[in-house]
């Protein structure tokens, strides 16, 4: 049976994509074979920092079967934006498709079009690649050190990225001197990577007009378009982009990657289709990762627990390229302005380039880092202050009318409502004076951390959703957008704001998305802004399209539009019985009149809203072996409006997984002598499987909508993967008294830890 | 995956005579789980590959009272995993099957392949050793049987000799009031590599230790006995004390190194902390 | 050189000509245009590729194409029962929302099916021991692990 009417926001509806996901039928980039498709294989440095002193592709184009090979000598030289968000200050202009000059281990240095895979991957040896070695520097520490090699030229200063970020409120020497109690930690954080688990992917196909056809698997199709475009020097008209599914990108997916580029080339020389797929081990290689990120941070606490000081800096590690590193270092940054309320705050934030893999966008973009930082010295401001962890945040938590970090008055007490639930539900007063273990290896602990995160890039990137919303002749109606179906879900959401809006079934309302040519103009799937900013630009084209079709049945039923309304495909007069007609017979053809056209445009161009979420976590330390495991998460979030539960406790659920990943097993490691990638795989790169992962009870709060927010309903991508990490560390903290200040906590580390421990106290 | 050429062998001979004539460019296919990963990550280039799926006899899997367990080359991961006489009779061998990689793995992976691959840290080599396994081989010169302990010469290294192949492992069958015992370490449950792995078979006879042995992955350049700390707990009663002891002296045996699964100290101290509890969780199974 | 494999894929006979060094999920990918079967990491680890080979579940990158001669295949394309009738756990898979991305999605189902069908009741336990060789990067694996659960009371029932 299909739902109707105004049920159809906040129900979990059949999500229209996933018939083709459990059936196999559904369509990914990597699913495309055309007539005559050839190979694309890319050949990558095995040095991290060097010029190419000479190239030679002769021996692999004599190889049978090889059709084409791309060197920096043969490509257009442009620079251009490797995550081109309308040139906004979030996003580096920094890179080549291919340069004269490699900056990390793995950069790609040439590219082959064959026949096969196998002639493709032997055609690449055949390539000989001579390097002039230049120093390379893998820290923040050696980039900036005097006489570091420089990376790149256009780089601010020395190997600074951007002119650093400060953010300055209130007066920070006068809140310190105000404080009772100052405290002052550094905090690390590692590389870990999103490993989505669909290898980036593309096929190119140029028609004999010249026009591209592009099939990716990308967030930002019409940013793939535009540099494409841009780069390839065509007008729009001449570059089309398909995305249909997507397996997941988590951020890095905004980026366009080397052989995008490389593959749009090789179709044109050779003038066949070229496909190129990366390995898994290049998704790592030549991925995304999120900054290391090193945070010195000091706040100064009355004795009741008023923060009345905070001043912290960062430094983020871009990486070799800039991609998302300024935008990364100021969300990341200035997010330490809120969460927890202070009037007296000096931030700064840096982003330096090194020699390492490319960093860039992966959920939670710079603030997992600082809040990370942020919320496990307010787990140790409690224990110096004597008091509860939980009543230090409520004391402290930022509330309705506060400063967000983007500038705006906050709408409601959300963190408030996600503490008070989550230690409701946990019981937490009590587990604070549960008896502790004594005997065997075994220590438990409960942690807390809290977070805040916006939906949408602003003001880093001012933001427009668009949709365009159509009726059908039957009473049926087509949503249009452009916004990528990541896998979150947000097609299904969108059409459930549509039906919702227009009074129709779920079922009456189909998306089409994913083809440029086709669908309106949009910015891309990031910044948890979909539902949010997409959602709203549908619901004000449902809107519209309402507006045109009481306006049809008015017409027809001899009354005003105003005084009709429209449920479960029915328009009806507002209080009298009887007078109705379907949205089918008012929308058909009859006597000769054809269908109406009724078209229904709607543009959001955001600020921003802030979602919420308290984690309340439960680990389990073996004090022999070092072993932490995760036994129960209770995450709380406020979102607003709950669009569709399922999925939303699925986007929880999965950031969760992220998070436990990040903070315990996770970690891309190169070698710190040469940049050499060192676990570029899943058997080495450790994320959380099935048997690791806890049960994870989630509670959706809907006490703060807001009023930008389609039926006040906010992101929620990104706020599940930040809290996770800070309150599993006080977890730890609370099980074993060790503070870990860094991710990820490994086992040995634990052991190291303890025993230092046992000897101070000896 | 890089071109190679195919062959299906119909018998020993056939594919003894294949090894012969190719050499280094010859690699043996059973499993394909470890071989088709090296091809596909450049870690080996075959330019012939060998497939003994096809020779018959190969199959096997037995068990009696007096011999013991004989499997053959081609039996996998799996089938030990979940044969009833393996989890009775040889319980730190099923559990280390049950430890290798996934179900779709050891559905294909072959506990021969395991060990013909000589990784120092294979699951199923520490509790064979433990149980005192032997492999019989096929080569051009005839057959032998080799101890498993001496059948590894360092990683993925052995003992075979151009053209022999291993065709069948024997395990004795296990004395009266035996425990045994395998527990790999790693950083999650499953789909590891092990950082540390250990084996305990040991026999008691009233309350004291008749018998035991220690076998050590993952912590030498290839599986190791801990000899030493066997001889500390040969007839000796098993307590806190004995057993704490034998831990550290194996702890003193091994010969780890550091890389990106672990430190050389980190994985010494783990030998401790391991080979004590595999030596009561054995204790426990020996009732 | 080319080998001919004859080979049962989800029901259907076909005659093959492929390369040795070709993998039975790039076979079915490419030369027999089944591309719900995903490549998620090619070397084992992920489970994106699980399919049935003679009703066993096995990773199709490593095995051979050619080694397939004479067996039975069973892909996600042949794990719904008809037009209509989706498998059990098919149905579970979409009301739980235990497909996101839907990548790893076909790996899980074959699992999944492979697993009801040696164990019809299994413990969460052992369904989580099950998927162990399965990733699912969007999940959190909480929801495919009810979807599996509700599958298996669902044929218990006898309603799928």
């Amino acid at each position: 049976m299909s739902r109707v009417g105004s049920s159809i926001v906040g129900t979990s509806v059949k999500r229209t994509d996933v018939i083709g996901k459990v059936t196999g039928t559904a369509r990914y980039a990597g699913d495309v074979k055309l007539a005559g498709m050839l190979h694309g294989k890319m050949k990558r440095s095995t040095i991290a920092h060097a010029n190419i002193r000479r190239i030679d592709a002769s021996r692999a184009l004599a190889l049978p079967g090889v059709k084409a090979v791309l060197t920096h000598e043969n490509v257009p030289r442009v620079l251009h934006y490797g995550a081109p968000h309308p040139r906004s200050i979030s996003v580096t202009c920094d890179q080549y498709i291919l340069d004269r000059k490699v900056r990390y281990w793995g950069e790609g240095v040439a590219a082959v079009a064959a026949t096969s895979e196998e002639i493709a991957e032997e055609a690449l040896d055949l390539i000989e690649v001579e390097y002039e070695p230049l120093p390379a520097v893998f820290t923040v520490e050696a980039a900036q050190a005097p006489g570091a090699p420089q990376i790149h030229e256009t780089a601010y200063a020395g190997n600074v990225l951007f002119k650093p970020v400060v953010v300055t409120r209130g007066d920070v020497a006068q809140g310190f001197a105000e404080a009772d109690l100052v405290i002052e930690g550094e905090y690390e954080t590692g590389r870990p990577t999103p490993a989505y688990m669909e290898p980036n992917v593309c096929v190119c196909q140029w028609d004999n007009t010249g026009k591209l056809t592009v099939w990716v698997s990308t967030q930002a199709a019409f940013m793939v378009r535009g540099i494409l475009a841009e780069v390839l020097g065509l007008p729009l008209t001449r570059v089309r982009v398909l995305v249909d599914h997507m397996g997941g990108g988590f951020g890095a997916k905004q980026d366009l990657f080397q052989h995008e580029f490389l593959c749009a080339l090789l179709a044109k020389e050779t003038r066949h289709p070229v496909r190129m797929e990366y390995t898994r081990g290049e998704t790592f290689v030549g991925g995304r990762s999120r900054h290391p990120c090193k945070i010195w941070l000091k706040q100064g606490f009355k004795r009741d627990g008023t923060i009345v000081a905070r001043e912290a800096r960062t430094v983020f590690d871009s990486g070799a390229y800039g991609s998302h590193g300024p935008g990364v270092t100021i969300v990341g940054t200035t997010a330490l302005t809120s969460l927890y309320r202070c009037e007296n705050v000096r931030l700064e934030g840096r982003c330096v380039y090194t020699n390492a893999p490319i960093a860039g966008a992966f959920r939670g973009y710079g603030v997992v880092q600082t809040y990370y930082a942020l919320d496990i010295q307010m787990d140790e401001a409690a224990e110096r202050l004597g008091m509860d962890p939980v009543e230090l945040k409520l004391k402290n938590a930022v509330r309705e009318g506060d400063m967000a970090p983007s500038d705006h008055p906050l709408v409601g007490h959300g963190l408030e409502d996600c503490i008070r639930r989550g230690a409701a539900e946990v019981g937490w007063a009590a587990l604070r004076q549960r008896p502790r273990e004594q005997a065997g290896t075994l220590r438990r602990g409960w942690g807390m951390g809290c977070e805040m995160h916006g939906s949408s890039a602003y003001p880093g990137i001012k933001e427009q959703g668009n949709a365009i919303v159509k009726m059908n002749e039957d009473g049926t109606a087509v949503l249009l957008t452009g916004a990528a179906g990541l896998g979150t879900g947000a097609h299904t959401a969108l059409a459930q704001i549509v039906a919702e809006e227009l009074g129709l079934a779920f079922d009456a309302v189909s998306v089409v998305h994913g083809d440029t040519d086709i669908v309106p103009w949009d910015i891309g799937a990031f910044a948890s802004h979909t539902t949010f900013m997409v959602g709203r630009a549908a619901q004000m084209a449902a809107a519209e399209v309402k507006r045109q079709l009481l306006q049809r049945a008015g017409e027809q039923l001899e009354v005003a539009a105003e005084d009709l309304e429209v449920r479960d495909g029915v328009i009806a007069v507002r209080g009298v019985a009887g007078r109705r007609i379907t949205v089918r017979e008012c929308m058909g053809p009859k006597l000769g009149i054809p269908a109406a056209n009724l078209v229904g445009n709607g543009t959001y161009t955001p600020t921003k809203s802030y979602s919420f979420a308290a984690h309340f976590v439960e680990v389990q330390v073996d004090i022999a072996t070092g072993q932490i495991d995760v036994l129960q998460v209770i995450p709380v979030h406020e979102v607003g409006k709950v669009v569709h539960p399922i999925a939303a406790a699925g986007q929880i659920e999965g950031g969760i997984q992220q998070g436990i990943g990040h903070t315990l097993t996770e970690d891309y490691v190169i070698d710190p002598a040469t940049g050499r990638s060192l676990n570029a795989g899943f058997v080495d790169y450790k994320m959380p499987l099935s048997l690791d992962m806890p049960p994870i009870r989630t509670i959706l709060l809907e006490t703060a909508p807001d009023p930008g927010g389609p039926y006040g309903a906010k992101g929620i991508g990104e706020d599940p993967i930040i809290a996770i990490g800070p309150a599993i560390a006080n977890a730890v903290h609370d099980a074993i008294g060790v503070r870990f200040r860094h991710f990820p906590i490994t086992p040995e580390q634990v052991l190291a830890a303890l025993k230092e421990k046992a000897g101070a106290a000896a | 995956m890089r071109r190679f050429e195919y062959h299906e062998p119909a018998s020993l001979d056939e594919a003894s005579a294949l090894l012969v004539r190719h050499g280094a460019d010859a690699s043996l296919l059973a499993g394909g789980t470890d071989l088709l990963v090296e091809i596909k990550e450049h870690l080996r280039w075959p330019q012939h590959v060998v497939n003994v799926k096809k020779i018959p006899g190969l199959a096997a899997l037995e068990y009696d009272e007096r011999n013991g367990l004989r499997f053959g080359a081609l039996v996998t991961a799996r089938a030990i995993e979940t044969a009833a006489v393996v989890r009775a009779r040889y319980a730190g061998l099923a559990q280390a099957a049950r430890e290798l990689g996934s179900i779709q793995v050891r559905h294909r992976a072959t506990v021969v392949g395991n060990i013909c691959r000589a990784s120092p840290s294979a699951d199923t080599l520490p509790p064979l050793i433990a149980d005192g396994a032997s492999v019989r081989i096929h080569g051009p010169a005839g057959g032998r049987t080799v101890a498993l302990e001496d059948f590894f010469t360092g990683p993925g290294r052995t003992v075979l000799a151009p053209g022999e192949l291993v065709t069948e492992v024997v395990v004795p069958p296990p004395a009266p009031r035996t425990g045994k015992h395998y527990i790999k370490h790693g950083r999650r449950k499953a789909m590891e590599l092990a950082t540390v792995g250990v084996a305990v078979a040991l026999t008691l006879e009233r309350d004291a230790c008749r018998d035991i042995r220690i076998a050590l992955g993952a912590v030498a350049p290839t599986p190791i006995r801990a000899r030493a700390a066997e001889a500390a707990l040969r007839g000796r009663a098993l307590d806190g004390g004995t057993i704490a002891a034998a831990a550290r002296t194996a702890m003193g045996e091994c010969r780890p190194i550091s890389n990106v699964r672990g430190s050389a100290e980190y994985r010494r101290e783990m030998v401790g902390v391991l080979v004590a509890r595999a030596i009561e969780r054995a204790r426990e199974g020996a009732g | 050189m080319k080998r001919i494999v004859e080979v049962t894929i989800n029901g259907e006979r076909h005659e093959l000509a492929l390369e040795p060094y070709r993998s039975l999920l790039d076979v079915l990918r490419n030369d027999v245009g089944l591309t719900g079967t995903k490549k998620g990491c090619d070397v084992g680890d992920c489970g994106a590729c699980t399919v049935l080979l003679d009703g066993k579940p096995v990773n199709s990158c490593l095995v051979l194409g050619v080694e397939v001669g004479g067996s039975e295949i069973l892909t996600i394309e042949g794990l719904q029962r008809g037009p209509e009738r989706l498998h059990p756990l098919q149905d579970a898979f979409m009301r739980h929302g235990a497909a996101q991305c839907g990548f790893c999605t076909p790996g899980f189902l074959m699992m999944a099916s492979a697993l009801l069908d040696e164990n019809p009741a299994p413990t969460e336990e052992e369904i989580r021991f099950g998927i162990a060789g399965n990733i699912c990067r969007c999940t959190g694996y909480t929801k495919i692990v009810a979807a599996i659960q509700a599958a298996a009371r669902d044929k218990a029932e006898g309603k799928a």
